[in-house]
């Protein structure tokens, strides 16, 4: 259905949730890191939310058609064109078996581009799921990132032509940023056995930087002051302040605090450690770490409480199946 | 009064447990904690797992999985289902309905590894580290982790080899990367505890083994980590699922209980049988079945010469941690 | 006319690998990115002779920044 022709830096298949139950054998969820990008992606071209797409990192490949197909990209735009004519984004339109399509890079906002296709992506599932697991080197297709020869098929679709040109509602399309609210819960570990409370306050109170080692398995900040700490030491978790006898981590947006240095656990990265969790983005704006251009964009934390978390999680699903989410 | 406060609910200490605390953990996530001091007990990982066993028992709706670990059980539930109240009555019907562990006797299998002390690989993955992470990292002194390791408990490096050899190794819960274990020393007079390299490595071979704070990782693959490392042992999983051992499940252990003891052997050894693991069928893993009885677990780390010699390494221990370089 | 290389992904400089007066092809490897914990190759867009280097070991990149002057030959 689509064949790579230039790999870029890194385009997996993804699907959501992804991999759930399996945190206990070590097996995070992974799933689209834009999850959001995705869902709507499906929606327009008419598949399941869940659905599996082509997430592209970075952007700087290229693919060509081997069946016509009605697809949509969402996420950044990456000035995509389809036999060098420019394509609209956020918005179904069909290409044709030969078609070449190319995508340039990131630009000013936004870091990953999704590739949602009428009717699907035919991958095994693997655990319930067809996403990618880099680290582990399992699910998706061949537990890899696609290179160029690599040719994915498709689910066949009936009637596909009558998607065409269904697009997102405007109001409801995502905003992409250089500098992001993210809402988190604190915890685990927190005021006063393990955080003081100006550290929380720096947290909350400062504008973090993502470094340009961030990828799938993590998402690392810039370091935060030692007064973050309200220990000498971890104890039997190890010397560093950051170090706690080993536990689960919420793999789906913990903020880990790694030595000094702060790393959101999302896609496919560790479930369990030695390092302390201190706070976590909440599910509905899981979504946003994805889209954060690593050495560039800036984070900005906002407290909120598990209630204010699950209303937004309510919403979040409610717009999804607003009748006028797609538009034509 | 704290905004930052996380502790929703505590269960008071009882005459066969300490108390219980329940901390939130995020959106659809709870931490369920032992004792108010953090500190590596077995006890309270066999009561742990009694009462995770319970909980699975009970199919609560909208629990999806739990995460024991040697001190905390971390709940991960669809918040549009549960709500933290419910989770936690069931949590405590849960703990009310384990009395006491001293008469417990739970499976745990026996797995002897090979295992070469100072092989090429962890040597190299040590040097990569100070070419590439870190210049100068205090607990690569001499080229590895062993000497940093030896500093940190008062020890020789003979020593430090004499306790990992010395007992078995028992696993409270996997996670972290697929396949992975966390292992406890069951004779606390082995009870090495060493920080963890910060920051971690960006490299460790498959197949390593470390220690960070008081806990051993055998390395299922290639991974960062933040273990000090002493040495490489055989595969812990095979995804593609090929040697006989995998045929049943890609990890080689079990989710929680197993115990692991380590035969030392040359590097050629283990590399022979690593190469028969990965291309061949011609290994058979040294596994026995067995049981912890808890009574008898107890009897031994109760003993006077155990007592004795557990306090002692802490002695070294807190003796150490005033000179050693922090990392 | 001379033309640079630019960084297209944000990272720290793994290692150059061509030296000042060298001739080089199109697509040929210069520097060689850290992004993302993984090693990236930038090549050079076309064939020159370097004229100057202008990055070294462990500097951190931002897209679009310039790491090698080359001159057309």
């Amino acid at each position: 259905m689509i064949k790579v022709l230039n790999g870029g830096i890194e385009i997996v298949v993804e699907d959501w949730p992804g991999r759930v139950g399996y945190m206990g054998l070590g097996m995070s969820p992974s799933g689209a890191l834009d999850n959001l990008a995705l869902q709507i992606g499906n929606i327009i071209v008419g598949n399941d939310p869940g659905e599996a797409g082509i997430e592209i990192t970075a952007g700087y490949c290229s693919f060509e058609f081997t069946e016509d197909k009605v697809i949509c990209l969402t996420g950044t735009d990456m000035s995509a064109t389809v036999n060098g004519e420019s394509v609209p984004t956020w918005e179904a339109f069909k290409v044709c078996a030969g078609d070449q399509i190319k995508f340039d890079h990131f630009g000013e906002v936004g870091f990953r581009a999704y590739i949602l296709i009428a009717g699907g992506i035919d991958v095994p599932l693997y655990l319930d799921s067809k996403s990618t697991c880099l680290f582990g080197s399992y699910g998706g297709f061949e537990g890899r990132k696609l290179k160029p020869g690599d040719e994915l098929r498709g689910i066949a679709v009936p009637n596909q032509d009558e998607l065409i040109g269904r697009k997102v509602n405007p109001k409801y399309k995502p905003e992409y940023k250089n500098v992001w609210d993210v809402r988190l819960i604190v915890g685990p570990a927190s005021v006063p056995d393990y955080v003081t409370e100006e550290g929380m306050d720096y947290l909350f109170s400062h504008e973090h930087k993502v470094r340009h080692d961030s990828n799938r398995s993590g998402y690392r900040l810039e370091e935060l002051p030692s007064f973050f700490f309200a220990r000498e030491n971890g104890g039997e978790g190890g010397d560093h302040p950051s170090n706690w006898i080993e536990s689960g981590y919420n793999m789906l947006g913990a903020v880990n605090i790694n030595g000094n240095f702060p790393t959101l656990l999302i896609g496919d990265g560790p479930t369990f450690g030695g390092l302390m969790c201190s706070a976590n983005i909440i599910y509905a704006d899981l979504w946003i770490i994805g889209q954060t251009i690593p050495g560039r964009d800036k984070i900005k934390f906002v407290q909120t409480t598990q209630e204010e978390a699950k209303q937004a999680r309510i919403e979040q699903l409610q717009m999804l199946k607003k009748e006028d989410l797609v538009i034509r | 009064m704290s905004k930052y406060d996380v502790i929703i609910s505590s269960l008071p200490a009882t005459d066969s447990r300490k108390e219980i605390f329940f901390r939130q953990a995020g959106d659809g996530f709870l931490q369920v904690e032992y004792g108010a001091i953090p500190t590596v007990e077995l006890m309270d990982s066999f009561r742990m797992l009694a009462v995770d066993a319970e909980i699975r028992k009970m199919n609560i709706p909208g629990l999806i999985e739990t995460l024991p670990g040697v001190r905390t059980n971390l709940m991960h539930f669809d918040p549009l289902v549960l709500d933290y109240e419910s989770l936690i009555c069931y949590l405590t019907e849960a703990e009310n309905r384990i009395k006491s562990v001293d008469d417990m006797v739970i499976d745990s299998r026996i797995i002897t590894l090979p295992m070469t002390f100072e092989d090429s690989k962890t040597k190299s993955a040590v040097e990569l580290y100070e070419k590439s992470v870190r210049k100068d990292a205090p607990n690569d002194m001499g080229g590895y982790n062993l000497e940093y390791t030896a500093l940190c408990n008062g020890c020789t490096v003979q020593d430090i080899k004499d306790m990992v050899m010395g007992t078995y190794w028992y696993n409270s819960g996997c996670g972290f990367y697929p396949g992975n274990a966390f292992w406890w020393p069951m004779d606390p007079r082995c009870k090495i505890c060493v920080p963890k390299a910060n920051p971690p490595r960006t490299w460790t071979p498959e197949g390593s083994v470390g220690i960070g704070g008081v806990s051993l990782c055998t390395y299922p693959s290639d991974s960062g980590g933040g273990n000090q490392l002493f040495g490489r042992t055989i595969p812990v999983i095979q995804m593609k699922m090929l040697h006989p051992q995998f045929k049943e499940s890609p990890f080689l252990y079990k989710r929680y209980g197993d115990r692991i003891k380590f035969r030392e052997v040359e590097e050629k050894e283990l590399n022979e049988i690593c190469d028969m693991v990965n291309n061949g069928t011609g290994y058979e893993y040294e596994i026995e079945e067995g049981q912890i009885i808890v009574k008898d677990y107890l009897e031994f780390i109760n003993r006077e010469d155990v007592k004795a010699g557990a306090a002692d390494l802490v002695r070294r221990q807190q003796e150490a941690s005033k000179i050693i370089p922090r990392v | 006319m001379d033309f640079t290389l630019n960084a297209h992904m944000p990272g720290l400089v793994a290692r150059v690998t061509c030296e000042v007066g060298q001739e080089v092809e199109e697509n040929q490897e210069l520097v060689v990115l850290n992004c993302m914990k993984t090693e990236i190759s930038c090549l050079s867009p076309k064939a020159g002779k370097v004229k100057e280097i202008l990055v070294a070991e462990w500097d951190e990149m931002d897209v679009d920044v310039p790491m090698i002057v080359l001159e057309e030959v």
